[in-house]
């Protein structure tokens, strides 16, 4: 797939992403991973509109990934026995879908 | 009659002697016994079950010794017959070994060490928090987390180990100034606070926070004396209670005395105390 090959992620459908996690728990490798992509400086010059809260608890719960689209939808990831790659290509193609017009065009 | 009879009895063998051999050689359902399983055996012309030469062992009889083959237990060689594997310790390279140093000393001279997950900020960003942290005298470490990992195990703070996956900067300050850094760091939004090492103990975002909202030491030691000393004075005010009070009856008895009768009412003041 060409899109989920590149690095970067487009927020443009994103209302705002919430991502929790305990740093001291042994399964939030990929969670971090994921907030460190989503929340680089590519991803969040796509749009600024677009908020990326990271919660950082010690209640040994699971971390979770909650993301807010911008027609209302959301998406409840969690991040204790997925990797990174699947989050990512879950959230990337949903985004794709839900702006398919903007990126055809961008891809054309 | 008699060569027919003959004829009829030879045939009459012959074929029995042919249906029984089609009989072992075809299928063994024509003798069904009880609890037998059918077994088809499509051998054209089988040898006899003891042969003088190795027959081949039938498919299904293959494999079933095969699955029911016998594996014996491992037998564990008895302790100190080989030498120990020779442990794979891989020399750290020179430039680990300085890190190492480095942070050793890092370690015992600051009191704060926080760790911070930067999600990618660019360097105009970093410049700025280096800057506004460095007005408060914390400076800002990147240390390969590899090395930390490493280092970290070998010390006291080996459960700050879990804390240094992905980018993380390190925060270290001589004082234990936590609400400047918070301050501070609330004001970049892509910095995360993961947890903190103050005075040698480990702590959470939520401990770090809690820790910045206590009251300095100095008054923490006054509130704890106060609470202490509060029993012993309480105390001491009710032993004192009552000589405190004849005292101050008696005192308010010759305020009364003296101006209506100086001469008799100091005598008697006096032989009452």
């Amino acid at each position: 797939m060409a899109a989920s090959s590149r690095a970067t992620v487009v927020l443009k459908a994103v209302k705002n992403i919430t991502i929790r996690f305990c740093p001291f728990e042994s399964n939030v490798r990929s969670t971090r991973e994921f907030l460190a992509m989503v929340g680089s400086e590519k991803a969040r010059s796509t749009n600024m509109n677009c908020e990326v809260i990271a919660m950082v608890k010690h209640d040994k719960s699971e971390p979770v990934v909650d993301i807010t689209y911008a027609d209302g939808e959301r998406l409840v990831m969690k991040g204790a026995k997925l990797s990174t790659r699947e989050m990512f290509s879950a959230f990337q193609s949903r985004c794709i879908a839900k702006d398919p017009q903007s990126q055809a065009k961008a891809k054309k | 009659m008699v060569p027919m009879n003959a004829a009829f009895i030879c045939r009459h063998f012959l074929n029995y002697v042919f249906l029984s051999k089609m009989a072992a050689t075809l299928c063994v359902k024509l003798l069904p016994k009880q609890g037998w399983l059918p077994l088809t055996q499509s051998v054209r012309h089988g040898s006899k079950a003891v042969t003088r030469h190795r027959k081949p062992v039938h498919f299904l009889r293959q494999k079933l010794m095969a699955v029911t083959r016998y594996i014996p237990p491992p037998r564990v060689a008895p302790p100190g017959a080989y030498p120990p594997p020779a442990e794979q310790v891989q020399e750290d390279n020179a430039l680990t070994v300085l890190i190492k140093r480095n942070l050793k000393k890092l370690f015992q001279e600051n009191k704060i060490i926080a760790v911070v997950q930067n999600n990618a900020s660019n360097s105009e960003d970093m410049m700025n928090l280096k800057y506004r942290l460095h007005k408060h005298g914390i400076t800002v470490k990147f240390f390969p987390n590899q090395v930390m990992r490493s280092f970290l195990k070998d010390s006291i703070y080996c459960n700050m180990a879990p804390l240094l996956i992905g980018p993380t900067v390190l925060f270290v300050c001589k004082e234990p100034k936590v609400k400047e850094m918070l301050m501070t760091l609330r004001s970049s939004p892509q910095m995360t606070l993961l947890g903190a090492c103050i005075d040698n103990t480990l702590l959470s975002a939520e401990g770090v926070v809690a820790y910045s909202k206590l009251p300095s030491m100095t008054v923490v030691q006054g509130q704890l004396v106060s609470g202490l000393t509060m029993l012993t004075s309480r105390t001491a005010h009710m032993l004192q209670h009552h000589p405190a009070h004849l005292s101050a009856l008696l005192q308010q008895y010759v305020k009364q005395q003296s101006p209506d009768n100086s001469a008799e009412g100091a005598p008697k003041a006096e032989e009452a105390t």
